[in-house]
């Protein structure tokens, strides 16, 4: 009989632990992010209270995502949307909020976290007249390839959390620290790494450039895109060719999204060296986080210099 | 300065005192001369010192003077902290307009407003009377549509749009202007729905409810035509679930007073019962069947219990040729769409797969003396009329390849059979080619060769068509124009 009470006992203390352990284990924050720099900086901030899922693997346009439906049920049961912002994911991501039907982020909710706040942008043009090619109206959105602008989308996305689950904060916090620590070392190894940039002219497929560019004093001649979204026109080759040899451009960047065949045939033209960067990490093998891709990034620039 | 003053005198005194000698008269002259001058001597020193150390002290504040403009530009400005605290609230403000500036909404204005325009060139090898087109033979052009779109939000619970479409009538050339859409959709329904109200293109198949202009081809698939009428238009109420699911699982349910291209009511005025509403619903799911490559698949049924008599009493013919009047329409429809998305690359490259089959089962009222005819004597029953059921067929399926950011092409086969009498079909292949400049500037070119079988009557005809299809201002179909 003794034994008996003594093994419900044993049975019911298991059970209390079991089920106060359940309740106590909390669910993780649903996190949904564009594109693959904002779904690395989420892990590093958020740690093991998130669960990251970014709807670009990596080797897509940031402006061309393709809308599966199978985003859906993840944005549904989202508890933050971390976008880049400018205008960035325009072509995919407001259909996909209207379809996922999740009031928490939609625009102007908490949940919804546009990480370019506090970041001024370049190259807002005066004119969202279409004839300037499928223009960004707020201005540049690839900051993220300046890894000091890159310092503020990871406090946005720390202040977001602590704003959401402040239980969390000083975890949150503390991560941020830690990673932001990790990312200043980093970025002054980039910088002294790239001084041998400076003044360097180069072109590239699409505008990606221009925050990379004045970080690091290159000198951003043009695009091989007549305008953005625009493919190149016979003429607008033989232009930027001229311009290229005129101004001795040693450097074409190609983006592995855009085919190889016009930007190794200017480069073939011009003597100048053809370049494979990605614009966010998983673009190319081996860059699975920021800080490898802006390793990547670094010392591909570096190397098509020495040549 | 007065102690320096007697501490020289004395040492003047002293040093005269010690080098005399004697007291005499010559001396004693000489001696006053020689103090008179040491005194004036000590005098004139002393002034160019001082002046020496005013010129050194006014040397002294005009640096600090530098030192302290430097640090702080302006005289009258703030202490160092008070500035820090000005340049984080200028920061703040450029931020203010930095958000103010991003819009929701694509357009310029809110609402946002859009123009799309079409025009069809074509040639055609037969008349309208052999074709059964709305078109006639020879050489054609045709502005199509012109269509406004403005979209916007209500208020935090919901968002409306308007499409007003201006298009030529087939036969006149006179332009006719219609409200194609005016819609109101809540946006904050809780358990993931949206519901739907207005006119607007019920969810029925895959393109049933896409616009012309937005169709992978230059015309709509016949099966759509013959069995829906045209765009899937109703003026009525529809309920979309999301199902909360891991699988993506879309169910929509509607109701409305016409679907597609319901003629107008036989009898407007007479009192109207539920069952002479169109009902009608689709449940579709998708997979991802690798990164690449995906399938969206769906089921749809439209059922009108009583037409009211569409398309008129008797004025529809067995095939038999015997008058009949729709009294019930039903439709059935069964759709896939297999698609290569290239994740790199899905902006030069792609190719998709589309397939829908429709069942039409409708039933009719057969009056083989046509006495029901309003236009006969006495009309009413004479008790030859019976009830009949005719099931036919309809099919759609393309392939289209992009293999360049602007260029696309692609092949359509139609085939459908006549909702009133199976045997007579029609046939069309359609290779097409689309040559897209840019997102809102498209000319497209296709040729059509369309065959009837035998109990149709009508003969094989050709046609080539080039549209020309263009965008200004905001446009967006949103979510089921993916």
């Amino acid at each position: 009989m003794k034994m008996k009470c003594l093994r419900s006992l044993v049975w019911a203390a298991v059970a209390a632990v079991t089920l106060t352990g359940w309740s106590a284990q909390a669910a993780p924050i649903r996190i949904v992010t564009t594109l693959t720099d904002l779904a690395d900086f989420a892990r590093n901030v958020g740690g093991d209270h998130v669960e990251v899922f970014s709807l670009a693997t990596g080797i897509e346009d940031t402006h061309g995502v393709p809308m599966k439906p199978s985003f859906l049920p993840r944005l549904n049961r989202a508890d933050l949307l971390l976008l880049i912002g400018f205008g960035c994911e325009h072509a995919f991501l407001p259909a996909l909020i209207e379809a996922s039907k999740n009031p928490r982020i939609e625009y102007g909710h908490p949940g919804y976290v546009d990480c370019s706040q506090g970041i001024d942008p370049v190259g807002v043009p005066k004119s969202t007249d279409h004839s300037q090619g499928d223009v960004h109206p707020y201005g540049n959105p690839h900051y993220l390839l300046d890894p000091v602008l890159a310092r503020t989308a990871v406090s946005n996305i720390c202040a977001a959390l602590v704003q959401n689950f402040p239980q969390y904060a000083a975890d949150f916090t503390r991560n941020r620290d830690a990673y932001l620590a990790q990312l200043d070392a980093k970025i002054a190894a980039w910088e002294q790494a790239a001084a041998v940039l400076k003044g360097v002219k180069f072109v590239s497929y699409h505008e990606h450039w221009p925050y990379f560019a004045k970080r690091f004093g290159l000198d951003y001649i043009g695009t091989i895109e007549l305008k953005p979204g625009i493919d190149p026109t016979p003429r607008h080759i033989e232009e930027l060719v001229n311009e290229m040899k005129a101004q001795h451009v040693p450097i074409v960047v190609r983006e592995p999204q855009f085919p190889e065949k016009v930007p190794a045939l200017i480069a073939k033209q011009t003597g100048a060296t053809l370049v494979k960067l990605p614009i966010m990490p998983g673009g190319v093998p081996h860059t699975g986080t920021y800080i490898e891709m802006m390793d990547y990034l670094i010392r591909t620039m570096v190397g098509a210099v020495a040549k | 300065m007065k102690a320096l003053t007697r501490f020289g005198l004395a040492f003047a005194l002293s040093a005269v005192a010690i080098s005399v000698p004697a007291q005499e008269t010559g001396e004693v002259q000489q001696l006053h001369q020689q103090l008179q001058e040491m005194k004036e001597n000590f005098e004139r020193v002393q002034k160019e010192q001082r002046a020496q150390i005013e010129a050194l002290q006014k040397q002294l504040d005009a640096l600090q003077r530098q030192q302290q403009a430097a640090v702080t530009p302006a005289t009258s400005a703030p202490p160092a902290t008070a500035t820090a605290e000005q340049v984080q609230q200028l920061q703040d403000k450029v931020n203010e307009v930095v958000e103010a500036q991003k819009k929701i909404l694509p357009g310029e204005f809110n609402p946002a407003i859009g123009v799309v325009g079409e025009t069809i060139f074509s040639y055609h090898s037969r008349g309208a009377d052999q074709t059964g087109s709305d078109r006639p033979g020879g050489f054609d052009a045709f502005q199509r549509s012109v269509e406004l779109n403005v979209s916007g939000s209500v208020d935090p619970f919901a968002k409306a749009w308007v499409v007003a479409n201006a298009s030529a009538d087939a036969q006149s050339g006179e332009a006719n202007f219609g409200i194609e859409e005016a819609a109101l959709e809540t946006t904050s329904l809780p358990a993931n729905l949206t519901l739907t109200a207005g006119r607007f293109f019920g969810e029925f198949g895959r393109l049933g409810y896409i616009h012309d202009h937005e169709l992978p081809f230059v015309n709509r698939p016949l099966a759509l035509d013959e069995y829906i009428g045209g765009e899937s238009r109703t003026d009525g109420l529809q309920l979309n679930w999301l199902p909360p699911l891991n699988q993506f699982v879309s169910l929509t349910v509607g109701v409305g007073d016409s679907f597609g291209g319901d003629s107008p009511l036989a009898n407007p005025g007479n009192y109207r019962v539920f069952s002479e509403a169109n009902f009608w619903g689709r449940l579709s799911t998708y997979f991802d069947l690798t990164p690449d490559w995906q399938l969206e698949a769906g089921v749809s049924g439209l059922w009108n219990p009583n037409t009211d008599d569409r398309g008129g009493v008797n004025a529809l013919t067995a095939a038999n040729g015997d008058p009949m009047t729709e009294h019930e329409r039903r439709l059935a429809g069964l759709d896939f769409k297999v698609s290569y998305v290239p994740l790199r690359n899905n902006e030069f490259r792609s190719l998709t797969w589309g397939t829908e089959l429709l069942y039409s089962d409708n039933r009719y009222l057969v009056d083989p003396d046509n006495s029901l005819n309003p236009a006969s004597p006495v009309p009413g029953l004479t008790g030859d009329e019976f009830n009949a059921g005719v099931g036919s067929l309809g099919l759609y399926s393309y392939v289209t390849y992009k293999w360049h950011r602007q260029w696309s092409g692609g092949f359509l086969f139609d085939w459908v059979q006549d909702p009133q009498n199976h045997d007579n079909q029609a046939f069309a292949y359609s290779p097409y080619l689309t040559w897209a400049l840019s997102h809102w500037n498209q000319l497209r070119l296709q040729y059509t060769h369309t065959d009837h079988s035998a109990a149709s009557g009508l003969p094989a005809d050709d046609a080539v068509y080039l549209q020309w299809a263009w965008i200004i201002g905001a446009h967006s179909h949103g979510w089921t124009q993916r």
